[in-house]
């Protein structure tokens, strides 16, 4: 039996929800195909990108078949597709017609999708954008020159997260758009994810003991963002999320992190977020989102 | 890197040059550690490693840790034990502080360092009293217990203490009766130097 799952068609960190939420229904399910309709999507955040990857490899792993994906009506968002190189990621995903990798002109993206597969490709990445970080962050964000390496600090930790914890591959990219309905100004988000064991899965070992039947993704995640918890005994690790949540915090960004069934969130007041979920959809691995808004003109630095 | 035979009463110094602009990931900092430990690990009295920054465009938390931290909590140990080691980070900037105190203090460690500038610079955890005799023998290079105390108007016993509390963390060097920064130490061996550029050595990217 085969299956169609609707894209929503504003696919951002609000729209991956109810992703999720379609595909939990098809784990009930004697399922044997899944298609992905995307063909309504009107508007996808780099979040919202990377999380179709992320559905489209569980729905694979669920269903033992490589789901189909009808792509999107709208020219605009087809095209942004290409330029973020979704297709060639979709290619290790999705059952892709041969040919449907076409090559694009140059991309106006911060960094287009690119799988996280060894600390390889972290150097790769951190290197790849540094000059065109340079260039967003301080012409278009008004952010301070530090902000570049303090970026790619960022960068660099958030992606060692897939290597260090998910025993899976990932995914990272970062655009900027004009946030104008939330904020009336520019944002850069960087998005990464995985499916791998997820946080609860990755302190299980070193922490569920202590929590007992408290132990939960929403407790891991607490114990990892806020405490510097780690799966590892050593006093050295868990320092990347703490840097990671101290950094957002000084460019009054967002920063959300979904693991399982929860999700943990460093608000901003300019976002109306709920800093702790709990009861989502289950799904595995580890999704982050951060937003860091351009700096008002004549802003503090 | 290079590395040079010790002096009269100095230590080996081991200059390691970190020719890479990007200092990301544990594996790398592993390979650089390991690279830096393989240099002095053959040597039987005293050795000083010397990591030099100014190449360095992005360290990240987890290489600090990797490669600092790590490093600095290798020679921390008993002073009974012969062939102390020490490290001096040269060559710091601004940017470079953040990863490199964070992952010293997550282990509540403290390293000797000196900026780009020259200007030197306790980084890491460590007592406000220590930091003050720790510049002032920097600011001296060597120098009697006695004078240093003097120096900073504290009492002998008070500077004595503190002074081998930083010899325990080996953030100073004690060269019998006198007290010597490890800049000062540094600057004594003629092998101070930057060292060429090893591609099979920890200057090499990756693993």
């Amino acid at each position: 039996m085969s299956r169609v799952i609707d894209v929503p068609e504003v696919l951002d960190h609000r729209g991956f929800e109810e992703l999720v939420e379609s595909l939990a229904t098809v784990a009930a399910e004697d399922v044997e195909r899944i298609l992905f309709n995307a063909k309504h999507v009107r508007w996808v955040s780099p979040y919202g990108l990377i999380g179709l990857l992320a559905a489209g490899r569980v729905a694979r792993d669920r269903t033992g078949l490589a789901p189909r994906i009808e792509a999107p009506d709208n020219r605009e968002v087809r095209s942004y597709w290409e330029r973020m190189d979704f297709w060639q990621a979709a290619h290790q995903v999705f059952d892709l017609e041969p040919g449907s990798t076409r090559p694009h002109s140059s991309s106006d993206a911060l960094l287009e999708i690119t799988p996280i597969r060894s600390h390889h490709d972290v150097h790769a990445v951190v290197e790849r954008v540094r000059e065109r970080s340079a260039s967003i962050l301080e012409n278009r964000l008004h952010y301070p020159k530090p902000s570049v390496i303090q970026f790619s600090v960022m960068l660099s930790e958030v992606c060692q997260n897939i290597i260090e914890h998910a025993e899976a591959d990932g995914w990272v990219c970062a655009q900027t758009y004009n946030f104008r309905e939330r904020l009336g100004r520019e944002v850069l988000m960087l998005a990464v994810m995985d499916v791998g064991v997820g946080f609860q899965g990755s302190l299980a070992s070193e922490h569920a003991r202590r929590f007992g039947e408290e132990w939960s993704s929403a407790t891991a995640l607490e114990a990892a963002l806020l405490f510097g918890e780690s799966r590892f005994r050593d006093p050295g690790r868990g320092q990347g999320l703490q840097a990671i949540r101290r950094q957002v915090g000084r460019w009054d960004g967002m920063l959300a992190i979904r693991s399982g069934d929860a999700q943990i969130a460093i608000v901003p007041d300019w976002e109306e977020y709920p800093s702790l979920q709990r009861g989502l959809a289950e799904f595995p691995g580890a999704q982050i989102l951060v937003v860091m808004p351009a700096r008002e003109e004549g802003a503090a630095r | 890197m290079t590395a040079t035979a010790p002096g009269a009463d100095g230590p080996a110094v081991a200059v390691a040059s970190l020719y890479q602009e990007f200092l990301v990931t544990r594996q790398t900092g592993r390979a650089v550690r390991d690279g830096i430990e393989r240099l002095i690990a053959g040597r039987r009295g005293e050795a000083l490693a010397v990591l030099d920054f100014r190449d360095v465009a992005v360290i990240d938390f987890s290489c600090a840790d990797e490669v600092v931290a790590k490093l600095v909590l290798g020679t921390e140990v008993e002073p009974t034990v012969p062939g102390a080691r020490f490290v001096l980070v040269r060559g710091v900037r601004e940017h470079h502080l953040d990863p490199v105190e964070g992952a010293l203090r997550r282990r509540g460690l403290a390293v000797a360092a000196e900026r780009a500038t020259g200007e030197p610079i306790l980084l890491g955890e460590f007592a406000p009293e220590s930091g003050t005799v720790w510049l002032e023998l920097c600011r001296r290079g060597r120098v009697l217990a006695t004078d240093l105390a003097d120096g900073l108007g504290i009492d002998p016993d008070a500077c004595g203490r503190i002074l081998e509390d930083l010899l325990r963390r080996r953030l100073v060097r004690r060269c019998k009766e006198t007290w010597e920064s490890l800049m000062f130490t540094a600057s004594c061996s003629t092998g101070s130097d930057r060292g060429e550029p090893d591609p099979e050595g920890p200057t090499s990217k990756g693993e």
